[in-house]
Order: structure tokens, then C-alpha cells, then sequence
């Protein structure tokens, strides 16, 4: 964890696990009530640490991302939450003016 | 839910016999799905969608495809990883469904899904949660076997505790068991689901190796009976910097003979999403923002070409020559295997993402 800085709550608390060697205990729970499968990283940065090894253009990688999951900070939850945020929208390269931000049912 | 798939049949007559008979060379059938409820069938001879199909139900998701053994029948999975559709590629239609999800629990497949080599029964790795009023109960994972004849209201026949974080099934040609690969290697028996064994995949326990990172949720095996991936890890090498080396080798499952290998091929110098092998010679060709070839019979990179966008999937023809490309965007493009030249390129009708669509091939 030496290359990265925690900026929240969660990621101090995780650093500390981390040194304090209970990281093994802090795992990612399956897919359950919403999102968050997996913990990695979203579009801002690649493996890399540069951005030229996130997919091209971008679009091509918004439903492969969206679909499962992956990153559920940056797009709706599709997969329980707002199946229909896609709906009529098949293109993301062409329909992305139209895929809009989404706001809890009152 | 209608009884039938609906159906664009773009080449009706000749569909069947493609279906059915042998031909001239490279009469390779492709599939992919794309939003929002789509099943194309290529006719990777001549460049061109054979035929179109409107899968019941899909709700916007159309993911990992498995063919049936015969290549008559293509099993989708749809709606947002609860339903399992099969569609009968000669005639479009629907001839089976297993909704996953009941009243009160709600169940997704995150990918993982075979078929058996007779044909006759699928495996499901199914990850349930149960809604109650005020909260949600997380379940215990499990295998669920539905036989392929239940028709459109298929039930399971039978039921296994599962382990967690398993996203691929793979089953064994002798029909007896099939892998399930999530943070280990697991092979389950098919008939009563008994724990036959179990290997490192994040245990992998390779000198000087990090714990590997995976991604493999494109289970192709067609033309090898071998499932490859890429595999990421860091490598401490004595003399080495001493944050190591982050490294790229190819995991590689014999499904007949359970053989399973580790191979550094390179230090990581791109990404790959997945990869295929070559029916024909040792390389296995690799795809994301760029594609490769895999030199396996001296563990190294043999050629690498950009992309001009990410593809997630990736197999070959049937006689080797052909690289075919798919996933992501709405094209199919078609390389040469040699040179990772291209040959040709494919839009798919409307131009619909393919997003984490398998690309199969049916080869006749």
C-alpha cells in the first residue's frame, strides 16, 4: 500500500488494517444488496498510473463496466437498482448525451 | 414472455445448411450479443451477419453465451444476470428459459454457467439473496444443475453449496465434473457436487510471485478444449528492483487432462483482457487496446498490434489462420494470425455494444 494515500474514512480504516495485519479480513462481500463487487480503481487512472491503458475511446468500456458492477460510484446500479438507466440507449459512443445522472425515489 | 425468440432471418435458406453441413473453408459461425436483447450469428467467410435475434426478456443485458454442444442452441445470459435463455439458432426461437430468481429471493449468475458435453443439462453457480421486508439476507452460493429439455419454466434438478467468488464454470469432456474458477481452482463432480479438488489460482504459491490478479470472465475453449487467461503478479527476481517487476504470464487449464500451468511471457508492458488459444499452433492471441501474440512454446510476446478501440473478446478460427475480435463496441474485426494484420472489419446492425458479450465459434 506504499504507493497509495488514503483520502476517506474507509481507506484509513483499511490502511490500518492493513498494518496492523488484519488485512485478510477486510474482503469484498458478492454481489448482494447493490454494487460494489470490487474494489478497483474506476476510469480516473490505469495500472499504470497513467490513463493511456483505460480502454478506447472510454465509451467502449461504459456498459462492460455499468453491467456488472464494476464501478458503481461513477454509473448507476443496473444491475438492481436502475435496470432501465440504459433503456432505448444501446450505443454508449452515441447515445451518452442521454444517459443521465439518476436521484432516489421519494 | 413470448413462446418465441424474434427473429430477422437475413439469410433464411442458407442458415440451415450453414447450421447443419461442412462447406468450403472457413465456414466458421461467430456469435455475440449486444444491447439491448440481441444474438447475431456471423458467417465469418463472408463478412456478414447471417442471422439476427431478439432474445425474450433480456432487460438490457446480454452477456456470456455458451453454445450447445451440437452448435444448435446458444445459451445467453440475460436480465441483468438473473435469467438464462436458450435460443435455437435455426429457427430463432426460444426453447428455453431458467428464470433464476423466485418471489421473495433474488438470484444472479455472475457469468459463471456450462453446459455439459451430451448437451442435456446445464450448471449454474447462482449467488441468492433473500428480500425481506427490512433487510437483505445474503445467501450462500450454489451450483444449480437444470436439465436443457425443461423447455421455458426450467426448474433445477438439483442443487450444491458453492464456494464464494466464483465467476467461470468450465465442464470437463468426460462429462463427469467441471471447474469452477473464482479465487482458486475448485473441480466439482457433476452428479452430486462433491468437492473433487482444489488448486491455487490467489494461492498459486509460484517463487517470487505476488498474489495474481484475474480477470476471466470469457470462457472459450472451442477448437483446443483449453481455457488460457492472462495473469498479472509482481515478480521479485534476485538483483531486481525491489518493488519487483509487475509481469504478465498465461494461465493455462487442459480441460481433458486437468493439466494446469503458470507461464511468465513478458513484464507487463499492456493490458489483456482475455485470451484464445490456437487451434492449430502454440500462440494463444490476446485482446483489450491492443492485440497479441503469445509465442507458448518459448513463453514470450511474438507480436503486438494497437487497436483502433479496446476489444474484450477474443477467439480463432478453426483453422488457425483467423483472429477474430469482438465485445465492447459494435464491430466484429477479423485478423490475419500471422502478421495481426487486418482483414477485414464487421458492424453489427445499428450499431449496438457488445459490451461483456462471449464471442463463440461454431465450427463446421
Amino acid at each position: 500500500m506504499s504507493g497509495m494515500k488514503p483520502v476517506n474514512e474507509k481507506a484509513h480504516l483499511l490502511q490500518q488494517a492493513a498494518e496492523s495485519g488484519h488485512l485478510a479480513e477486510v474482503t469484498a462481500m458478492e454481489s448482494i444488496a447493490g454494487c460494489a463487487t470490487t474494489f478497483d480503481p474506476g476510469w480516473e487512472v490505469d495500472p499504470f498510473g497513467g490513463v493511456a491503458s483505460l480502454c478506447q475511446p472510454m465509451e467502449a468500456d461504459l456498459y462492460g463496466c455499468s453491467d456488472p458492477c464494476w464501478w458503481p460510484a461513477q454509473v448507476p446500479d443496473t444491475l438492481n437498482t436502475y435496470p432501465a438507466w440504459d433503456s432505448g440507449k444501446s450505443s454508449a459512443q452515441g447515445d451518452w448525451r442521454e444517459l443521465d445522472a439518476v436521484f432516489p425515489e421519494k | 414472455m413470448s413462446l418465441c425468440a424474434r427473429g430477422v432471418l437475413l439469410s433464411a435458406l442458407l442458415l440451415p445448411l450453414l447450421l447443419s453441413c461442412g462447406g468450403p473453408r472457413n465456414h466458421d459461425l461467430l456469435l455475440t450479443g449486444a444491447k439491448p436483447d440481441r444474438l447475431f450469428l456471423i458467417d465469418a467467410g463472408r463478412r456478414a451477419v447471417a442471422a439476427e435475434f431478439h432474445i425474450p426478456d433480456a432487460n438490457n443485458f446480454v452477456s456470456v453465451i455458451v453454445p450447445s454442444p451440437d452448435g444448435r442452441i446458444a445459451y445467453v445470459l440475460v436480465n441483468r444476470m438473473e435469467s438464462i435463455a436458450g435460443i435455437e439458432l435455426a429457427s430463432g426461437r426460444q426453447v428455453f428459459r431458467a428464470d433464476l430468481s423466485t418471489a421473495g429471493e433474488r438470484v444472479k449468475c455472475m457469468f459463471a454457467f456450462d453446459v455439459t458435453p451430451d448437451g442435456r443439462e446445464l450448471v449454474v453457480y447462482e449467488m441468492p439473496t433473500r428480500l425481506e421486508p427490512d433487510e437483505y439476507v445474503v445467501e450462500p452460493p450454489r451450483f444449480a444443475v437444470y436439465s436443457t429439455a425443461a423447455g421455458l419454466n426450467a426448474q433445477p434438478l438439483r442443487q450444491f453449496p458453492a464456494p464464494r467468488r466464483v465467476h467461470m464454470l468450465l465442464a470437463r469432456p468426460d462429462g463427469k465434473s467441471f471447474y469452477a474458477l473464482g479465487f482458486e481452482l475448485f473441480e466439482y463432480a457433476l452428479a452430486d457436487g462433491r468437492l473433487m479438488g482444489q488448486r491455487g489460482i490467489r494461492s498459486w504459491d509460484v517463487p517470487g510471485h505476488s498474489i495474481p490478479d484475474l480477470l476471466a470472465i470469457w470462457p472459450v475453449t472451442e477448437g483446443t478444449g483449453v481455457f488460457v487467461s492472462p495473469v498479472y503478479a509482481t515478480v521479485n527476481a534476485p538483483g531486481g528492483p525491489k518493488e519487483g517487476v509487475p509481469t504478465t504470464a498465461l494461465m493455462r487449464l487442459d480441460l481433458r487432462s486437468g493439466q494446469l500451468e503458470y507461464r511468465d511471457f513478458e513484464p507487463t508492458a499492456a493490458l489483456i483482457f482475455s485470451t484464445a488459444m490456437s487451434p492449430t499452433r502454440p500462440e494463444a492471441f490476446g485482446v483489450y487496446s491492443t492485440l497479441s501474440k503469445i509465442d507458448t512454446a518459448h513463453d514470450k510476446l511474438a507480436g503486438r498490434v494497437n487497436l483502433d478501440h479496446t476489444f474484450y473478446a477474443v477467439n480463432t478460427s478453426a483453422d488457425g489462420e483467423e483472429v477474430y475480435l469482438a465485445g465492447a463496441m459494435c464491430d466484429v474485426a477479423f485478423y490475419d494470425a500471422a502478421t495481426l494484420t487486418r482483414r477485414a472489419n464487421l458492424r453489427l446492425p445499428g450499431c449496438p455494444d457488445q459490451a461483456l458479450a462471449t464471442l463463440r465459434v461454431i465450427h463446421r
